[in-house]
């Protein structure tokens, strides 16, 4: 009975431990294994143009080839051309593209038309299940799926931050006359009340050389702002009942007006920065807070800045001398990020899929997150955690620790379908807001466009894409 | 014996049915595959774009019923699209008197020898040669209001800080475009006004001289009739350019603030390569060529009738 006993431990264990050693497997091994037998094909992905494609041409690329004999094809494509190339792709089924990065507010769009390779056969084919559950929950839970399945590995931890300068905020003399003014500590802001107090007094105090705030502008990232703000402060984008626009009531006009009116403590000619000009003028410190992605973190303390690709970046002047919080009000905006997917119209599917499991594994996204030269962000539970990145520069704690809050409390941008017409409604709205036209004006004009592109799309199919997305946790405060 | 041998000989050498109809056609059959590329490459977009603005086509539904009208409908609906007609009709008003004038102006300049013409002559060309999107960003540059030399020379001027925003602020985007507009085909202008009036008579000019006529006098009945022509023509071209701009505006303005500066052209990308409204831009487009149809046809009428 005993030796039975015995028997049946020690079977336990050895089932335990087989178990255990298969789901230990690592993600990028176990993708580079299965890869080798397609040695000697070629495979394309789109990779959107400028510095985040160095990743595939100069690393990611040339290592996939090294470790499994694949080439890595990277097709450039702008921003704003890249959903409609993916799309001419597909529609012609020419397959010239087997991987794609996606944006994920266009997953429906490209879900739905079949444009992507659903993934979950793969992801269990290849054990990739328990790794993506190192994903932050925002990213994981929020751009990964549509309608239930996997269409994209969330692969850039794109969330805003307020970035502030320590060094004003901590000055005593600074931070006494703040405090006999307002009446609170002069301290990163909880609120905009806060944020538009702090910015305009630093602007009293130190203009013209350090204003209170920068923010970019201009096209096409201004919206991600408005989204957040409009969100925070109570504001629905639509009934969801009916699908009729809401974005021109107190809460958007309130949210317009004190966009408007932060310009005036904000450097002349603010109107006209787009994502360089904020971030040259943070850089060279000519504004103590601006809100942005993380990227901005890396770069204010000097990291990267031997890098070739990095020439076009200012030199910092205010490295070690920046501090990272959460946006007013603390939820900040997930803001655009990229999924990788697999394209439906692709000859080489199941080669394309392990090239994007290897990509997003732990193992090789973290040291593709530390590239100084890329724009992809930590957006693992292990790349926050990672000491190797923890150590990078001093302040790299923190600013790990403020990226895995922001994602955690991070609002999905809106997406439905034809997300890129409401996208160009709100664009079109803020230029017009700088240019000074009347808010109320541009907001009832912007809910007209809004229902004309529902009414286009179909108020039912809307309605339907809307309500899936609003239940999602992180599309409306809670 | 001889003379029956030639005329055998010539009966041989008449080519047969085959061969006259191979003569008769040679030169169609010649032409044929150049004349069938033009169609293919020509006529097939046309008439294909056509089918399309009457199907529903767009990025995401390849629907290609025939839905009649439907898109010709909804272009009178959409206030976008006419507002855009009428910021190209206001850019064009503007922007081809000016080149125009300017453009005569420094034709009139030239036309005598001076020290250094053909220096400034290919000097003053530059701007024309250049791509207009780069003509569009340079000018960016140039109006940008912390760094541009256009503030500056303001400011300098004013004796205070001069900061106009020029592609944000509505009251000088217009001008911000017209001053791109104008100082890239004011010289196209120029060199067409130039090569017009070396060709007018010289005889009548010294005649009127002679007669003690004044300058006006002599533009007026000598000059500008003798250049007529070549100012319509350059009218129309530079016209029908003006309608189709595009690049200088993108890089300047986007068509913004809002839609305030957007044109028929980028209204049309916007619409074809943005939003993929595949078979309503092909309405588009076609409501632009009956537009641009019409424009000309008259144009070329008064043309005649002024010859």
């Amino acid at each position: 009975m005993k030796f039975r006993t015995f028997l049946g431990a020690v079977a336990v264990l050895a089932l335990a431990g087989t178990s255990a050693s298969a789901g230990d497997k690592d993600a990028a091994d176990t993708a580079v294994e299965a890869a080798k037998k397609y040695a000697g094909t070629t495979i394309s992905i789109v990779w959107e143009a400028g510095l985040q494609s160095l990743d595939p041409l100069n690393y990611s690329g040339p290592q996939w080839e090294k470790l499994t004999g694949i080439k890595v094809k990277v097709v450039e494509v702008p921003t704003d051309q890249m959903f409609t190339k993916i799309m001419q792709d597909f529609k012609s089924g020419a397959g010239a593209y087997d991987a794609l990065n996606v944006i994920p507010s266009w997953m429906p769009d490209l879900a739905r038309a079949g444009a992507l390779e659903p993934l979950d056969k793969y992801v269990d084919k290849f054990g990739y299940r328990d790794e993506l559950q190192d994903i932050a929950a925002a990213y994981r839970d929020n751009q990964m799926q549509y309608d239930g399945k996997i269409y994209g590995f969330p692969d850039d931890g794109d969330v805003m931050l307020l970035y502030y300068r320590k060094d004003i905020f901590d000055d005593p003399k600074m931070k006494d006359e703040f405090k006999a003014k307002f009446g609170y500590e002069l301290a990163p802001p909880k609120d905009w009340k806060q944020f538009d107090e702090i910015g305009q007094f630093i602007t009293d105090k130190m203009a013209p050389k350090v204003y209170g705030a920068g923010f970019f502008r201009t096209a096409p990232y201004p919206h991600y702002m408005f989204q957040e703000r409009f969100r925070m402060e109570g504001g629905k984008f639509f009934n969801a009942d009916t699908m009729k626009a809401t974005v021109n009531g107190e809460v958007g006009l309130k949210v317009f007006k004190q966009m408007l009116a932060e310009n005036k403590f904000m450097p002349p000619g603010v109107e006209q920065w787009n994502f360089v000009d904020n971030l040259a003028a943070f850089l060279q410190g000519t504004t103590a807070m601006t809100i942005s992605w993380p990227p901005y973190g890396r770069w204010a303390a000097g990291y990267g800045s031997g890098e070739e690709a990095l020439k076009w970046v200012p030199k910092s002047q205010v490295a070690g001398k920046v501090g990272y919080a959460l946006t007013p009000l603390g939820r900040p905006e997930l803001g655009v990020g990229f999924d990788l997917s697999v394209s439906a119209t692709s000859k080489n599917k199941e080669a394309a899929y392990l090239f994007i499991q290897w990509l997003n594994s732990k193992k090789t996204s973290l040291e593709r997150v530390q590239l100084p030269y890329t724009l992809r962000d930590p957006f693992r539970l292990s790349h926050y955690a990672s000491e190797k990145y923890r150590a990078l520069w001093p302040d790299a704690p923190a600013y790990l620790d403020t990226i895995k809050t922001s994602g955690e409390k991070g609002l999905l941008d809106l997406s439905l379908l034809q997300q890129d017409k409401y996208d160009e409604a709100m664009t079109k709205a803020i230029s017009s807001l700088w240019a000074g036209e009347d808010p109320k004006a541009i907001l009832d004009r912007m809910a007209q466009q809004f229902d004309a592109i529902t009414e286009k799309v179909g108020v039912d199919n809307q309605k339907a894409v809307y309500k899936v997305w609003a239940a999602k946790p992180g599309a409306y405060p809670r | 014996m001889t003379l029956s041998a030639s005329l055998n000989g010539a009966e041989q050498r008449r080519p047969s049915r085959l061969g006259r109809m191979l003569e008769d056609r040679l030169p169609y059959l010649i032409v044929a595959p150049a004349i069938l590329i033009l169609l293919l490459v020509g006529l097939f977009p046309l008439i294909y774009s056509l089918i399309v603005s009457f199907q529903r086509i767009t990025m995401t539904e390849n629907d290609t019923t025939f839905v009649g009208l439907l898109n010709y409908a909804e272009l009178f609906r959409d206030t976008r699209l006419w507002a855009s007609l009428g910021h190209t009709a206001i850019i064009t008003a503007i922007a081809l008197p000016l080149e125009l004038l300017i453009g005569f102006l420094m034709a009139q300049l030239f036309i005598d020898r001076m020290p250094g013409r053909q220096i400034f002559l290919a000097l003053l060309v530059l701007p024309t040669v250049i791509s207009p999107i780069v003509a569009g960003a340079t000018w960016r540059l140039m109006f940008d209001v912390r760094f541009g030399p256009i503030g500056q020379i303001l400011s300098f001027i004013a004796g205070e800080p001069v900061r106009i925003l020029w592609t944000v602020n509505p009251a000088y985007v217009y001008p911000a475009i017209i001053i791109c507009e104008v100082w890239q085909w004011s010289p196209f202008m120029f060199l067409l006004l130039l090569a017009a009036l070396s060709n007018v008579d010289p005889s009548q000019l010294e005649a009127a001289e002679i007669d003690g006529a004044s300058y006006l006098r002599v533009l007026r009945a000598i000059v500008l009739p003798a250049i007529a022509p070549v100012i319509a023509v350059a009218c129309l071209i530079r016209g029908l350019d003006l309608v189709r701009i595009f690049d200088i505006i993108w890089t300047l303005t986007e068509g913004g603030p809002g839609s305030m500066t957007e044109t028929i052209s980028l209204y049309t990308y916007v619409q074809g390569f943005s939003q993929f409204e595949t078979s309503y831009t092909a309405a588009i487009s076609f409501l632009v060529i009956a537009l641009l149809t019409v424009i000309t046809t008259l144009v070329l009428k008064r043309m005649e009738l002024a010859r």
